[in-house]
């Protein structure tokens, strides 16, 4: 019993033996998302291509956006005088103009380069914070888990966007220039995200943590920093992409609500959607919907984009979810390389690892029967394991 | 969700000395569950007291009330001794120590702009906004789940590729932006139902002569016994509902699809099977367990989100509960205010992460510490 | 496979049982029933508003929000009859200057509170010793500011003993949000009164009483009949105040018929739409409220405190702003007409009101002229363009700030004679720093507290003033003084006319806005254009609906 259920649970994230084969084919097929896309089939593929798409579009968009737009965010009158508030759309200006007078094509494409510079400072300044939390807090535990987790706790329990409010109030210090009103959403955000990203990778960091493949590697005698970047870390940021993305997007919502209620930068400044959409509120009830449309549909598209590689890049990280293709296509090298423990480090910790992987391998559950239904993923045994396991403790009882 | 109960994992010493009391077995666990628990809800104070630490001086560094509301209209010298006379420029801490005495005597204070108990404004808005989240999550498990098990079972073809986009375009879509779609169709291009509010005015009045009114206000207008009163209230209720609700709908779409394919994965039958469990035991006992655990999360963590989504939802439909009247009273920098709703919304989210908790241990006690 | 189509089945079933009963709870929750109980009808009116309250006790708010509720409810000595910004006597038989520092008012016979409690001068003196004993951080006891000591000699008269003689303006003070008369009985003496314990107490004596108050929801006022005051008996019985924060909902349900008077404040956009829509009907009056550009003389361009400080080039830079600006295009394009354009310190309507901007500034005729601004800015040997910084406040002054200066600074601009840094703050941080010199130039508004074109010049043009601007003109400042205290009408007139006059040359503010009072009714709704008067207070008992 003992054998069987530890096993497959180390194997998956632990990784195949596999996996250093797979290492010396490395190209650029195995950019993670390239790689994925290769991976993907179907409908899988073309969500995640509509994904790329749309994001592709919001980037390109953002980055060539003075060659984009007609005209400035914040102008209001070329050489023939105002171009006038609220126009509908005509030839001068494709989207009509707002409220303010300005040309609504020209925001919603400027817009994009203030979501992209939010989002970007936002992740990075969260993933970098959380991450690192999440890590040393779940590997070490003790006190200082014990407390960063009720205070990761305390600031989730707060409504994100009403934080955001306060902390983009205190950051700015209500002035609202572009790189003020940037970096308050942005720190605003990554406030909110921290506790996100702590939780997350902490939870995967002592799930793994207790994992036969971390033991073995401490039995050897790794270093804690050792283990924790080279084991824990790999294997705990495995659904950092797929964070990643929603919280792209919900920063894009959280930019969008901060300018809805109010709290957003000002359209001399830069232009912004959520801004864009407070300031068209009463147009909307005017039969005015050019003003609304745009700049929402903007956000929408933007974070479905977002949204949609996220959830396929999940998905094809767990291959619960993936999308099977035929058998004589599966690589499962592919697969341990995801998680994988690099070939190079084979001569300590890993090494340790990655025989118990060889030598268990043989009998994973999985393998003999997979001909049938599934391509044996290594994960396979990680989702299976507390199932199997669970059966005499939860059977028993229930 | 993955390693072992039965399987002495740490079999090794633990390097750190990391605690890691987690019984190896439920059966012999009992007392490390009771004394987690008991953890776990100690942990609600310091929890709330963090909370309340961090929004008493973030509201305090954007600035007094005082100068909110008469800024534009006092010499400044008659502003500073206004502010001075309140009590605002007292040394921070001082102020701090004040408001958590009061606040440990049961004394939330007044609120500054409007000038009501703050134990009243939680009751009657924080009512409000339970008879919202009510109607929203009727919503949400209407519409989540049977299309997220509809999608999982139509995996990877047509129907399945729609629910999701769906499911994506219900938490990509702005509350407000959906909000304000909603109303512009519903409300103010079919005219089928009210544009704002909990209920129009007359049904308001008739709610208000009511003897014991609960503030729920489809209780109340049942208590009537009037149809009218109680269709209009419905009414109101619906384009918030459905504006909050889908938000929520999406999230369950997608994490009942994900679980459902999850745990009925074929590799893990095949596991299971190959271990020589009986598929029917096997399916009964043991197929959702896993998936169990990330929706009890996800309930939980819902709060939080439907608390957020409230704030926009409500400030687009004019529905008048905690989420409204918060982003109202930081408009005005009520601190006070904000500092007792704040409070209620930590010990609400406190103690539903208490109950996920609980709930998450007797699942799989491996995730106690 | 097997396997996994059983438990799908099962799975499938246990949801069905969950949807079936959400879908049981919906259908009592969601489906059924058609048409809601509105209310209305009859002798009832329903008025919506994006206003608040803050407190109903007088002694603890200062904001329009609650002196709307004041205004109906509350008696005053002295108030504006409909269609004229110059005070009476309201509840009073009379009122005077009995010598230069002693006010005299005397009461109407038998006046009582809906309660029941009689009315008499010791209430009206418990009114004023509460408020300035109180003297509440949010309250309006600073305009009582010449009140030394109040007397009640008898039941009907009341002497106001003040510190300075001659006081012109107080009897306007005594319309003001510090005006009203409270029921001794009811309020407390030196604590403010909850809003539960008024309602409760009935301490009303105004032409409406409230019976139903959910704050800042929903007010219910029924016609008071002991009133027997200035403004006469309502037209309607019952009056519903519904309160809203987004005025675009207000807009939806006065459009939809659910409201019948929608007043304070509608965005221009919702104004502009619903004058077109022949389902209501929009009312215009004068505004009380300005927006104005203020100076400080000692950071602007070429200021006192700046390098090159030089008062003749910074004269001309504000002359050269006045000239640019386009008052006609803010007024159309940012407000639709709901903000006309504004040439004087105080505003049409209003007693001694003048237009020296008029003529003094731009072509004469209200336009912008760009040729007068070079010339006076070379007349002066400024270099162009001026560097100006700008600020205004996004969250204070209504939504459309925001457009309302960035066509400020483009018409600025536009010019080739300014270069503008503009910037926004947040109110509180605003509020702080424009009168700590950070601004050189920066935006501000002004609701009057009592219609009087004191209430205009006396706030800002003091020597010591409300804008901290350090605008500082010996002439202007003793003028003001002079008005104050002058008792003959017409010669106060012409001093306020010349106080103008002054300013104007010296344009330590640039007003460039006044707001329009627009209400919008239904069809069937008469009596809003009576009210829409230049005394600023909006009269539910004008209204009528038939």
């Amino acid at each position: 019993m003992a054998t069987a259920t530890s096993v497959p649970t180390e194997a998956g994230p632990a990784g195949e033996p596999d996996a250093t084969p797979a290492r010396r084919r490395r190209s650029w097929r195995q950019l993670p998302i390239v790689h994925q896309l290769g991976q993907s089939v179907g409908l899988q593929r073309g969500m995640l291509v509509a994904g790329l798409v749309l994001m592709g579009v919001f980037l390109l968009t953002a980055l060539f956006a003075p060659l984009l737009a007609p005209y400035e965010y914040g102008q209001l009158r070329d050489a023939e005088g105002l171009f006038g508030a609220q126009q509908s759309p005509s030839g001068d200006h494709l989207l009509g103009t707002t409220v303010g007078g300005y040309d609504v094509l020209s925001r919603v494409i400027w817009g994009s380069r203030t979501a992209l510079y939010v989002i970007v400072v936002a992740v990075l300044l969260s993933i970098v914070a959380g991450v690192l939390l999440g890590l040393v807090s779940g590997y070490f535990g003790g006190w200082l888990d014990r407390v960063l987790v009720v205070i990761a706790d305390a600031i989730y329990a707060f409504p994100a966007l009403l934080l955001a409010i306060i902390v983009a109030i205190v950051i700015s210090g209500g002035q609202s220039s572009l790189w003020g009103g940037i970096l308050a959403a942005a720190i605003s955000i990554t406030v909110v995200f921290i506790p996100q990203y702590f939780r997350v990778v902490r939870a995967e960091t002592v799930r793994i943590k207790a994992e036969a493949f971390v033991e073995s590697a401490r039995v050897i005698g790794a270093s804690n920093r050792r283990i924790m970047l080279r084991h824990v870390l790999r294997n705990a940021t495995r659904t950092l992409p797929l964070i990643l993305t929603l919280n792209a997007s919900e920063a894009i919502l959280t930019l969008a609500g901060l300018g809805f209620l109010g709290f957003g930068i000002e359209a001399t400044e830069a232009a912004e959607w959520g801004y864009d959409l407070q300031q068209s509120l009463s147009d909307v009830t005017s039969g005015i919907w050019w003003t609304s449309l745009f700049p929402g549909l903007a956000i929408v598209l933007v974070v479905l984009g977002l949204t949609l590689v996220g959830e396929s890049l999940n998905d094809l990280a767990d291959p619960r979810l993936r999308t099977r293709r035929r058998v004589a296509d599966q690589e499962p090298a592919e697969e341990g390389e995801v998680a994988a423990v690099p070939g190079g480090a084979l001569t300590r910790g890993p090494a340790g690892v990655g025989g118990l992987g060889v030598t268990v391998a043989g009998e994973r559950p999985g393998t003999p029967a997979s001909a049938g239904a599934t391509g044996a993923e290594p994960a396979d045994g990680q989702v299976a394991g507390p199932d199997v396991t669970g059966q005499d403790g939860g059977g028993t009882r229930s | 969700m993955t390693t072992t109960t039965t399987e002495p994992t740490g079999g090794t010493a633990d390097p750190v000395g990391a605690p890691d009391p987690a019984p190896r077995r439920r059966r012999k666990g009992s007392g490390g569950l009771g004394s987690y628990l008991l953890v776990r809800f100690l942990l609600i104070f310091p929890t709330i007291f963090i909370l309340v630490t961090t929004v008493f001086f973030l509201m305090r560094a954007t600035g007094d009330p005082i100068t909110a509301a008469l800024g534009g209209r006092l010499p400044a010298d008659q502003l500073a001794e206004r502010v001075r006379e309140a009590g605002y420029d007292r040394p921070l801490f001082t102020q701090y120590l004040e408001y958590l005495g009061a606040l440990v005597q049961g004394d939330f204070g007044t609120t500054l702009s409007d000038r009501r108990p703050v134990l009243e404004v939680l009751t009657t808005f924080g009512i409000a906004t339970l008879e919202l989240t009510v109607y929203a999550l009727i919503v949400a498990f209407i519409v989540g789940i049977p299309l997220g098990m509809l999608a999982a079972y139509s995996r990877d073809r047509f129907p399945d590729a729609v629910l999701r986009v769906f499911a994506i375009l219900c938490y990509a879509t702005p509350v407000f932006f959906a909000g304000l779609l909603l109303k512009l169709v519903f409300a103010s291009g079919l005219g089928w139902l009210p544009v704002a509010g909990r209920a129009s005015t007359g049904t308001e009045i008739e709610l208000q002569f009511l003897d014991n009114p609960t503030g729920f206000y489809l209780i109340d207008a049942i208590q009537t016994g009037d149809w009218d009163v109680i269709s209009d209230v419905l009414e109101h209720a619906v384009l918030p509902a459905i504006a909050l609700g889908l938000l929520t709908a999406g999230i369950f779409l997608r994490l009942v699809r994900t679980n459902v394919i999850g745990t009925l994965g074929t590799g893990y039958v095949e596991a299971a099977r190959s271990r020589g469990v009986a598929e029917s035991r096997l399916l009964r006992k043991h197929a959702y367990r896993p998936a169990l655990i990330p929706i009890i999360t996800v309930m939980g963590l819902q709060i939080a989100i439907l608390l957020v989504g409230a704030v926009l939802t409500e400030t687009t439909f004019e529905w008048k509960g905690l989420g409204f009247q918060l982003a109202q009273y930081l408009q005005a920098r009520d601190f006070v205010a904000v500092q007792g709703i704040v409070v209620l919304l930590a010990v609400i989210v406190a103690v539903t992460n208490f109950i996920v908790d609980i709930i998450a241990a007797l699942i799989d006690p491996r995730v106690r510490y | 496979m097997n396997s996994v189509s059983r438990s799908g089945r099962r799975a499938l079933v246990a949801t069905a049982g969950i949807t079936a009963t959400a879908l049981a709870l919906s259908a009592c929750g969601g489906d059924d029933g058609d048409g809601g109980g509105s209310g209305g009808g009859g002798d009832s009116l329903i008025v919506g508003t994006t206003d608040k309250i803050t407190t109903i006790d007088p002694a603890g708010s200062y904001d329009n929000g609650s002196f709307a509720v004041m205004n109906q409810v509350y008696p005053f000595l002295m108030n504006t009859p409909l269609g004229s910004p110059d005070v009476e006597p309201d509840i009073a038989e009379s009122a005077e200057f009995t010598s230069p520092t002693e006010y005299t008012v005397t009461l109407k016979d038998g006046l009582t509170f809906a309660n029941g409690n009689e009315l008499t001068a010791s209430d009206v003196k418990f009114s004023f010793d509460r408020m300035v004993a109180i003297n509440d951080e949010n309250g309006p006891a600073s305009l009582l500011y010449n009140l030394d000591s109040v007397e009640a000699p008898d039941d009907t008269i009341v002497v106001f003993n003040l510190k300075s003689p001659d006081d012109q303006v107080f009897p306007q003070i005594l319309s003001s949000p510090a005006g009203p008369i409270v029921d001794e009985d009811v309020f407390a003496a030196d604590a403010l009164t909850t809003d539960q314990e008024i309602v409760e107490g009935n301490a009303f004596a105004g032409p409406y009483a409230i019976t139903n108050y959910d704050q800042n929801n929903l007010v219910s006022y029924e016609a008071f009949d002991g009133y027997q005051g200035l403004l006469g008996a309502p037209e309607t019985e019952t009056v519903n105040v519904r309160y809203y924060a987004d005025s675009s909902n207000l807009k939806l349900d006065v459009q939809e018929g659910n409201v019948d008077v929608a007043f304070r404040s509608l965005t221009a956009t919702d104004v502009e739409d619903l004058r077109s829509d022949d389902s209501v009907q929009v009312v215009d009056g004068p505004g009380g409220e300005i927006r104005y550009i203020t100076f400080n003389f000692n950071t602007q361009p070429y200021g006192a405190t700046t390098p090159e400080a030089d008062p003749a080039k910074a004269l001309a830079v504000r002359q050269a702003a006045a000239h640019l600006i386009d008052r006609e295009e803010l007024a159309e394009q940012v407000y639709k007409g709901t903000y006309t354009p504004l040439y004087s310190y105080v505003p049409e309507g209003l007693t001694g009101a003048v237009e020296p901007l008029l003529e003094q500034y731009g072509d004469g005729s209200g336009a912008p002229d760009v040729e007068a601004a070079r010339q006076v800015l070379e007349a002066a040997g400024v270099q162009t363009p001026v560097e100006l910084d700008l600020q205004y406040s996004n969250d204070h002054y209504g939504p459309s700030s925001g457009d309302e200066y960035a066509l400020i600074k483009d018409q600025l601009e536009s010019s080739g004679l300014f270069t503008v840094n503009l910037q926004t703050t947040e109110w509180v941080q605003y509020s702080k720093d424009r009168v700590a010199d950070v601004y050189p130039a920066y935006q501000l508004g002004w609701f009057p507290d009592y219609s009087d074109a004191d209430n205009y010049l006396t706030p800002f043009f003091l020597t010591e003033n409300f804008l901290a601007n350090h605008y500082s003109d010996q002439q202007v400042n003793d003028l003001i003084l002079e008005q104050a205290t002058t008792v003959d009408p017409a010669e106060r007139q012409a001093l306020i006319e010349q106080i103008q006059a002054e300013v104007a040359q010296d344009l330590s503010t640039l007003p460039y806005l006044q707001g329009a009072q627009v209400a919008v009714t239904g069809t069937d709704v008469q009596g809003a254009e009576d009210t829409l008067d230049p005394s600023f207070k909006f009269r539910y008992g004008a209204l009528s609906k038939g």
